[in-house]
């Protein structure tokens, strides 16, 4: 992902697409292009805004940008958006952790298999989280349902990012840099949830009991 | 105004056509008019399981691009006559070729004329899937009891609710009741617990299937085949009727002592 000339985030104002530099505009569509070409209609009727982190765009070629997903359903909104300017890209969030100020998404449906879902903030699924199917966001993970497949909490380095799931069994589990797997063998799981979180710099799963 | 159900599964080999072939003959048996459409250009084949490959002049993208009149592509089945029609894939042809505009007009010219038409998607989720699905009003999803093919099942459930096809319904196909026993084979709860949506009917593993298909009579005709009586039953569901699912359990000596002893 870092690699990428662009991505596109969930944020408090709507989808934000993050261009790393404006230079490369050609490169920059290209991947954009690739991208949403991938999340199928996921953004269907979503709005837009566009984030440089360098460089400016010519009136052209934002026209061309708003051609290009307005071709997958979005449309484009103008407004900079005035959260994103005051985030440097270079600091980590990691050791400011103002979680009173995180967004949250509520997505209400089960998010299935070869379906993606990345966001700026913490995530709540109302229903499954199912095998080939990935979440990946800056905040905590949370699953009333099963989570099966990939979540990757803190996805910015935030190391005190957790995961919980009514049942935890995925296929792979990330929270910050740190990335843990489950056993080849079949182990029982416990009945109750389950929450993940960062312990002497491995990922441990402990019963959830408030 | 005729329902339109397409039949998909996303992974191959797990009984598409033979599902296509016997809900629309058990459909057709309980007096409902049915055109079956296989859109699997390239590699058509459900002309074969309904027996009428030597009865094909034209194919389906004869009709779409307009080289002959719809009523004369329709073939008529053996058994059911006009009740039963079917429109075979195109055997020679690419299939990018076919564009989901004019499968929709197609689709909405049929039904018209008939209760159900049913769709046999192709495996794979491109383009020939893509056209499968337009036009379809509903979707049966087609699933062994194995990893693998529930994985794709639950890919192709997401790809639906995209493309505005709501509430799927699943047919496990295949399953093998010794098996789940034994805890070998993923049973139905084990599906249920992953994909989520109401299941139309399980299907038991059956010889009588590959016998019938290779005599191209569609099994559900078979009063003695369990895979028939399931198929008989998945027909009626469709058409509203509530019909508890069969009991699997094998019905010799072994099974009864079984039972008696648990």
């Amino acid at each position: 992902m870092s690699q990428e000339l662009c991505s596109i985030k969930g944020s408090r104002e709507g989808l934000v697409i993050t261009i790393s530099d404006a230079s490369q505009f050609s490169e920059v569509i290209g991947s954009l292009d690739r991208q949403l070409a991938a999340s199928q209609s996921f953004f269907m009727g979503a709005s837009a805004k566009v984030f440089l982190r360098v460089g400016s765009l010519t009136s052209e070629q934002l026209d061309q940008l708003e051609q290009l997903i307005a071709g997958y359903g979005m449309h484009l909104d103008r407004e900079p958006p005035s959260f994103y300017s005051s985030i440097s890209p270079t600091t980590p969030v990691q050791d400011s952790p103002k979680r009173e100020e995180d967004n949250t998404i509520l997505v209400r449906r089960t998010i299935r298999s070869g379906q993606r879902l990345h966001y700026d903030g913490n995530v709540v699924v109302m229903g499954d989280v199912n095998a080939g199917a990935e979440v990946v966001c800056t905040g905590d993970i949370v699953v009333l349902g099963s989570l099966r497949g990939v979540a990757h909490a803190g996805a910015e380095g935030r190391l005190d990012a957790t995961v919980f799931a009514f049942r935890l069994e995925p296929t792979q589990l990330r929270i910050a840099h740190l990335i843990s797997r489950a056993p080849d063998e079949k182990v029982p799981l416990p009945e109750g949830p389950e929450i993940a979180r960062i312990v002497e710099n491995t990922i441990q799963l402990s019963i959830y009991n408030h | 105004m005729g329902k339109v159900m397409v039949i998909t599964s996303g992974k191959g080999g797990v009984g598409k056509t033979t599902t296509t072939a016997n809900l629309g003959t058990g459909l057709a048996a309980l007096g409902q008019k049915v055109c079956l459409v296989d859109t699997d250009i390239g590699l058509r084949n459900l002309d074969v399981v309904l027996g009428l490959e030597n009865r094909i002049v034209y194919d389906l993208l004869d009709v779409l691009e307009g080289r002959c009149e719809l009523r004369k592509a329709l073939i008529r089945d053996k058994q059911y006559g006009e009740r039963l029609v079917l429109i075979p894939a195109a055997q020679t042809r690419e299939k990018d070729e076919v564009d989901p505009d004019q499968m929709l007009e197609l689709v909405e010219q049929l039904k018209e004329e008939y209760d159900f038409v049913i769709l046999d998607s192709p495996a794979g989720i491109e383009h020939g899937f893509k056209n499968a699905i337009s036009g379809a009003d509903m979707a049966i999803l087609i699933t062994t009891p194995e990893v693998s093919a529930v994985r794709d099942a639950d890919r192709v459930v997401g790809l639906l609710e995209s493309a505005g096809l709501h509430d799927p319904q699943v047919i496990i196909n295949r399953l093998r009741p010794d098996m789940v026993r034994k805890g070998d084979m993923m049973d139905i709860s084990d599906v249920d617990d992953i994909l989520r949506i109401p299941i139309l009917g399980v299907v038991p593993d059956d010889e009588h299937i590959i016998v019938s298909t290779n005599r191209g009579e569609p099994v559900v005709n078979d009063k003695k085949s369990k895979a028939g009586q399931a198929y008989r039953n998945i027909a009626r569901r469709l058409l509203g009727e509530e019909i508890p699912f069969m009991d699997l359990q094998e019905r010799n000596l072994m099974g009864w002592f079984r039972k008696v002893l648990s």
